[in-house]
């Protein structure tokens, strides 16, 4: 028992300690922050505020309105008594000050509309900056439309405004709230899911580097290679947890410096958010659950990755090709994930939420949405105990094809081979 | 008394019997030779001893009592033929895990390693990584970490690949230093002028069995062949035929002779001096172990295949 902890400690210390871990905990999320702040940032500024020529030759459109039309500010539209053609030269040559050209044709019928207008312009456009046109321009036609249908702006209001809404409530539990409930179990299944990849393959790196540098002979002529593997496995989940804790603590400090600070920016906008999310739904329950299903679902994966690890040479290529298999599995499980949250209490979402494989993801997104109303407690019971269950036997199995692979060289391994190794009497 | 003895031992693989019925014995102190080709399964006799592997049949008594691996693997250091260390770990802190890890308690150990850094000039390693490293270098302190906890029983198997004369003969001395001070070495290889010069004992095993067992003088006795070294000028004219021996070579100043069977070395002593001939010296020429290795293990298929279950 001893002689584990000293595994555990070494393969934890050597880890934390490395720069490579302090980096990636602080830059992962400044990174992760970046990139969501920056996407939208991006996409902002790098549209294009199209500035388009309109003439009307239709009649009904009038300067006035297009001057005091103010419903999208992402283009600019102008209303011009000019001839189509010279513009349309004027553009082509690039003289023109305008980006665009459309002109309104005649119509028979006013009542049926103009359908696909033309918007000609020097370059090809992408829809993002061709809707602001169209808004604007419909924005304009139904001003139009009303007044020659006598509508008035009261009347236009409750055309527009009063419409049916529907909120799913669910009676076993009405505070649930279940978008947020989704959000939030979106996350937490994501967020297992690489922790399982990362962690997984840290593992399987780590015992193909005992392999390779023959330490695991030394090492196996002390202590038992199952003691070796389970040292590893505890070791780097404990890295894993402890990156996990490390950014609770960031979301923290980050939640109490902004609340005080009281700047109105996006983070504190989140972390209005997080208070919202403190009274629907139960977070002690859920952080609990999160930590069992992270840790239940890092034995069951690490153990095969282990063994995978184990059982080939120096090869990167054959590490890959037998982990692909496990890895597929819980690729899948976020698919399984994807259409659980559509429909959290159907049949696929509560099997995948007991199924060993993918109950850590499945079960780990629908708890949010409440215990018992959403996820009665006989199934998330099960589910517990069906993955304690299935990690034992992943952690025994792997336990077996360990022992075999670390000491074999230079033979190529296929996963039948291994499971030749994992049910040999020893 | 014996440290280490094997009784009946045997280790099959799925389509190979790796080991197949070794017996022997060790004594306290001694050095003994573990020696035999590739594949001859001397690496399963050895995982077996250091409790990585389980026999399928047999016994091993260690110290007296019935091997029990997690107890008795603190006694035992074992330093492997495909040497092993974390090649990103600081040295220090990875003799330091390996010690404790041999059940050695961190005070203890610190002390030790200090010692030993001390003794063979590793006191500036301590925060180097074993990447920087020469082979040399890290051939020491694997040594290091194999004999640190001061274990009963050092098994190592080809000790000596990879060194210079100069760290050869500094593991050599402390091999000795080691079994002077009780330990028992066991020493696997296949070098035999090494083992010559510095086990007691020995045992081949090839193919699975052990095929000599012995100490190097009993040995070499067993399977000499009676030849000798005759230094005379002249051998007399006629020695075919009527003389105890036939010559088997003639090289300058001496005759290789070998003596007829029936016949003992004074009386080619005999038939020399009745015959008037100067003898300058008389030399028995006994087999050296790589004749005898090379001769009992040539032209059995030696194929690694056990290794392959």
């Amino acid at each position: 028992m001893n002689k584990i902890l000293l595994i555990i400690q070494r393969e934890y210390l050597t880890r934390v300690r490395k720069k490579t871990f302090i980096i990636s905990t602080i830059l992962f999320p400044l990174l992760y922050l970046g990139l969501i702040f920056g996407i939208g940032y991006l996409g902002e500024k790098g549209k294009r505020k199209l500035n388009v020529a309109v003439v009307d030759q239709s009649g009904y459109f009038d300067k006035g309105r297009f001057e005091r039309d103010t419903s999208d500010k992402s283009a600019a539209i102008t209303l011009l008594n000019e001839n189509p053609d010279t513009l349309r030269s004027k553009l082509k040559e690039g003289e023109s000050k305008y980006d665009a050209v459309v002109v309104i044709p005649q119509v028979a019928n006013w009542e049926k509309g103009f359908d696909s207008l033309i918007l000609e312009a020097n370059r090809t456009l992408g829809m993002e900056s061709v809707a602001p046109v169209q808004n604007k321009l419909n924005n304009i036609w139904s001003q139009i439309k009303n007044e020659k249908l006598g509508i008035s702006d009261t009347t236009k209001t409750i055309l527009e405004e009063s419409k049916v809404s529907i909120k799913p409530i669910n009676i076993n539990d009405k505070t649930a709230d279940s978008k947020l409930a989704g959000t939030i179990g979106t996350i937490a299944g994501f967020l297992i899911y690489f922790i399982l990849l990362i962690y997984g393959s840290q593992v399987m790196m780590g015992v193909m580097e005992e392999k390779t540098n023959r330490i695991a002979e030394v090492i196996v002529s002390s202590v038992k290679p199952f003691q070796l593997m389970l040292g590893k496995i505890i070791g780097i989940g404990l890295v894993a947890l402890t990156q996990f804790f490390l950014w609770i603590l960031f979301v923290f400090i980050i939640y109490n410096v902004t609340r005080s600070t009281g700047s109105g920016d996006a983070i504190s906008g989140l972390v209005g958010k997080t208070q919202e999310i403190f009274t629907s739904v139960n977070i002690p329950l859920v952080l609990f659950c999160f930590a069992f299903y992270f840790l239940g679902g890092f034995f069951f994966y690490a153990s095969l990755y282990a063994a995978i690890g184990s059982a080939v040479n120096e090869d990167m290529r054959e590490a890959q090709s037998l982990s692909f298999p496990v890895t597929m599995l819980v690729i899948f499980s976020i698919a399984l994930m994807t259409m659980a949250m559509n429909d959290p209490t159907g049949p696929i979402a509560v099997w995948a939420s007991i199924i060993p494989f993918s109950s850590p993801i499945v079960m780990m997104a629908r708890i949010p949405f409440g215990v018992p109303g959403t996820v009665p407690w006989w199934q998330l019971g099960l589910s517990m105990t069906l993955l304690v269950v299935g990690f034992i036997f992943t952690v025994w199995l792997s336990g077996k094809i360990y022992r075999t692979g670390i000491l074999m060289y230079g033979k190529k391994v296929n996963w039948k081979e291994m499971i030749k190794w994992a049910f040999r009497k020893s | 008394m014996a440290l280490l003895e094997l009784h009946n031992l045997k280790k099959y693989f799925a389509n190979q019997k790796a080991v197949d019925d070794i017996s022997f014995s060790i004594e306290k102190g001694n050095i003994f030779g573990l020696l035999g080709p590739n594949g001859a399964g001397k690496t399963t006799v050895i995982r077996m001893i250091t409790g990585i592997f389980y026999p399928d049949e047999g016994n091993i008594i260690f110290d007296g009592k019935r091997f029990d691996p997690i107890k008795d693997v603190g006694h035992i250091g074992y330093m492997p033929e495909e040497r092993g260390l974390y090649k990103k770990m600081k040295i220090g802190e990875q003799t330091m895990y390996l010690a404790q890890l041999k059940g050695l308690s961190r005070t203890d150990a610190m002390k030790k390693i200090k010692e030993w850094f001390v003794r063979f000039e590793m006191e500036t390693w301590w925060n180097k990584k074993v990447e920087d490293l020469s082979k040399g270098m890290s051939q020491k302190l694997q040594f290091v970490t194999t004999v640190l906890h001061e274990p009963k029983l050092i098994i190592l198997d080809e000790p000596f690949s990879g060194l210079d004369p100069v760290n050869s003969n500094l593991i050599k001395e402390e091999i000795y230093r080691l079994a002077q001070r009780g330990s028992t070495v066991i020493f696997s290889t296949h070098r035999m002028e090494q083992v010559e010069e510095i086990c007691s004992k020995i045992v081949l095993v090839n193919k699975g069995k052990k095929i000599l067992d012995g100490t190097v003088k009993e040995v070499k006795q067993q399977y000499k062949e009676n030849l000798f070294s005759v230094g005379v000028d002249q051998l007399p004219v006629g020695s075919n035929g009527i003389a105890p021996f036939d010559i088997i070579a003639n090289k300058e100043n001496a005759h290789i002779v070998k003596i007829r069977e029936g016949h003992r070395p004074n009386d080619v002593l005999q038939y020399l001096l009745n015959s008037g001939t100067e003898i300058h010296s008389f030399n028995e020429i006994l087999p050296s172990l790589n004749d005898i290795f090379i001769k009992l293990v040539e032209g059995t298929p030696t194929a690694r295949q056990f290794q392959n279950n």
